[in-house]
């Protein structure tokens, strides 16, 4: 699993492949770790998150929220993300973890939120991949 | 016909610097995009254009789907566009209005000029950098319980009044006089309210910031004067939003509408486009929390303000009334406010979408602050840190031609990926010092790569086509002396 981050007028967005799903949105999580930070400590606590949502696109969408909020309330930045993605019934839903780098330990810029604009999840030969902008 | 060529788009001038794409398909009106060519190589280079038709698809949208000279692409609703909707048929769009609801700008005058500050400008922005927090993670100038931000969203800067952190002057000069009626904290999610509670009287990073500035050019004295704006005269601008708490609204808000109104999402070309129909219980609720947001932001500008106040008695050793530190004005560019319109002869009732757009109603609207209205409104246009800013007031076509609006900004033109790896924070920040005199503190070296000058455009073009049309004219011109960012 990998991202690269790519090319907005305004914002910013993450490209990201994985093997599977859970993988390549863990990768898009770091992706958007690294849209903030380049260079982050091996230090912090891992904590856990859960989401669930309707459709897998939209699950994705929870889950960066999820974090956004995460990263705001504990005041960590996100990083070395994991996560597991599973259908139960009719909903999604993805377990994840996260190390969270506290903020005050490193210089980081703000993303403000995830967008659906120009999202992209879809299967590949290899996987998944992933291209998602996020509000700068 | 002269029109003009923007690959699958061709675009028909009616007049100097107003371009058409015809309706056609599933556009409810035609789109304008208000802009000179070279503006116009610029919008056409990314998505603006298929954005701005896409949003000419919303139900009840009038006259024309608007873009401002300063547009760029943005997500689901381009950056820069303006969106008149009728608010009995039509709908309310949380991505048309953005994720920083009322994110916008300030400007505090001073009795200061540009000599008082010479040779001091290294010790006055270190002050104010230390005094402000930026950036992410750097809490806010007060830290509030549930109930306290409750009160801030429901009141306002009267909140701030009665806190001591404002005086009433301070209310008579902000759009609404600093309290959006309608808010509802009930509508507002603890998430929200969980982010917004640690971070009110924050810059925030980005392209936010607080910049001391120095008038270098006036173009209507007798608009100036009643602005209260001379030649050399030290003004502070702030720039930032409502923060984690309008961030959460508009997504929360997104989500719920997107689940509630499918059938209507699945009219419309993007998604980010979800919107509620005018009278539905989310379009309400939606309103009463983005209003709610609104009245967070004007406090959070309010609480830096009042630090700046005091950063400045610190440095020049004078209280701040002394130096006449005034609020100028305050204008909100993402914003969607129920307004009454001129269609087709008739008042109606809409709701007006900005989106990286400032109001610019003109002399003699009653929504213009007494003390402006009979001048029009003050309407602030921030450059990048290396360029001027401009002050402008509602123009006289304003209400016409763009539903009492003009542009915000200079508007991107590079992307941040590309900026950072052409521009090098120090390296800029050397040069702004060295050259041009500007010292600029950032907590992120990468956020002033990101905003270096040259991936902003060309604010003069901008405020020229804006003053051209008469939908803001020119007063005043400003220039960076400090400024500090995230």
């Amino acid at each position: 699993m990998s991202f690269e981050l790519r090319d907005h007028t305004a914002d910013v967005a993450v490209e990201a492949t994985g093997e599977t799903l859970g993988g390549v949105f863990a990768a898009t999580a770091d992706g958007m770790a690294g849209a903030m930070c380049e260079t982050v400590p091996t230090t912090g606590d891992r904590f856990e998150c859960a989401v669930t949502a309707e459709r897998r696109d939209a699950l994705l969408f929870d889950y960066l929220d999820e974090l956004i909020y995460q990263r705001d309330v504990r005041g960590v930045l996100p990083v070395d993300n994991r996560a597991t993605v599973e259908k139960s019934g009719d909903d999604w839903s993805v377990d994840a973890s996260a190390r969270g780098v506290p903020l005050e330990t490193i210089s980081a810029r703000e993303i403000k939120a995830v967008t659906y604009s120009e999202m992209v999840l879809e299967t590949t030969e290899d996987g998944w991949h992933v291209y998602v902008v996020l509000d700068v | 016909m002269t029109t003009y060529d923007a690959g699958e788009f061709t675009l028909e001038k009616v007049r100097e610097y107003v371009w058409e794409l015809p309706q056609e398909g599933e556009m409810r009106v035609p789109a304008r995009v208000l802009a000179s060519e070279a503006l116009l190589d610029e919008i056409s280079d990314d998505l603006s254009l298929q954005q701005l038709k896409n949003t000419s698809h919303l139900p009840g949208i009038q006259k024309y789907a608007i873009a401002m000279p300063d547009a760029h692409q943005g997500y689901g609703f381009p950056v820069g566009g303006v969106a008149g909707i009728d608010a009995e048929d039509g709908v309310i769009s949380p991505g048309a209005v953005g994720y920083d609801i009322n994110c916008g700008v300030r400007m505090l005058k001073t009795d200061l000029e540009y000599s008082d500050i010479q040779g001091r400008e290294e010790e006055l922005v270190d002050a104010l950098f230390e005094a402000i927090p930026a950036g992410l993670g750097g809490g806010g100038v007060v830290q509030t319980d549930v109930e306290t931000l409750e009160d801030v969203l429901e009141r306002g800067v009267d909140w701030a009044l009665e806190e001591g952190y404002a005086v009433e002057d301070d209310l008579a000069h902000c759009e609404d006089e600093g309290v959006r009626p309608g808010a509802d904290a009930a509508a507002v999610s603890k998430k929200a309210k969980d982010r917004g509670r640690q971070q009110l009287g924050s810059l925030g990073s980005g392209n936010h910031f607080l910049e001391v500035q120095r008038v270098t050019d006036v173009y209507r004295d007798d608009v100036a004067e009643s602005f209260g704006l001379e030649e050399d005269q030290i003004v502070v601008l702030i720039h930032c939003g409502s923060r984690g708490l309008g961030h959460q609204v508009c997504t929360d808000y997104l989500r719920e509408i997107e689940q509630t109104h499918q059938g209507l999402l699945n009219e419309l070309p993007d998604k980010e486009l979800a919107a509620a129909p005018a009278g539905s219980h989310l379009a309400e609720e939606y309103y009463a929390a983005m209003n709610a947001a609104i009245n967070f932001a004007w406090v959070n500008r309010q609480l830096i303000m009042h630090r700046t106040r005091e950063v400045f008695a610190d440095v020049f050793d004078r209280d701040w009334r002394d130096m006449e530190m005034d609020l100028l004005y305050d204008v909100a560019h993402n914003i969607a406010k129920k307004e009454a319109h001129d269609i087709d002869g008739e008042d109606r009732e809409l709701f007006v979408h900005r989106k990286g757009a400032t109001r610019a109603f003109p002399a003699g609207h009653p929504e213009v602050p007494a003390a402006y209205r009979d001048v029009g409104q003050p309407i602030i246009i921030p450059g990048s840190m290396g360029a001027g800013s401009y002050i402008l007031r509602g123009g006289e076509h304003s209400m016409e031609e763009t539903f009492g609006s003009t542009a915000h900004g200079a508007g991107r033109l590079m992307s941040r990926t590309e900026a950072k790896d052409i521009y090098w924070g120090e390296d800029v920040q050397d040069d702004l010092q060295d050259h041009q005199q500007i010292y600029v503190r950032a907590e992120s070296g990468a956020t002033v790569a990101e905003e270096a000058p040259g991936v902003y455009k060309d604010v003069d073009e901008v405020v020229r086509v804006s003053d051209a049309l008469g939908i803001g004219d020119r007063v005043a011109r400003t220039f960076p002396v400090c400024n500090i960012k995230g």
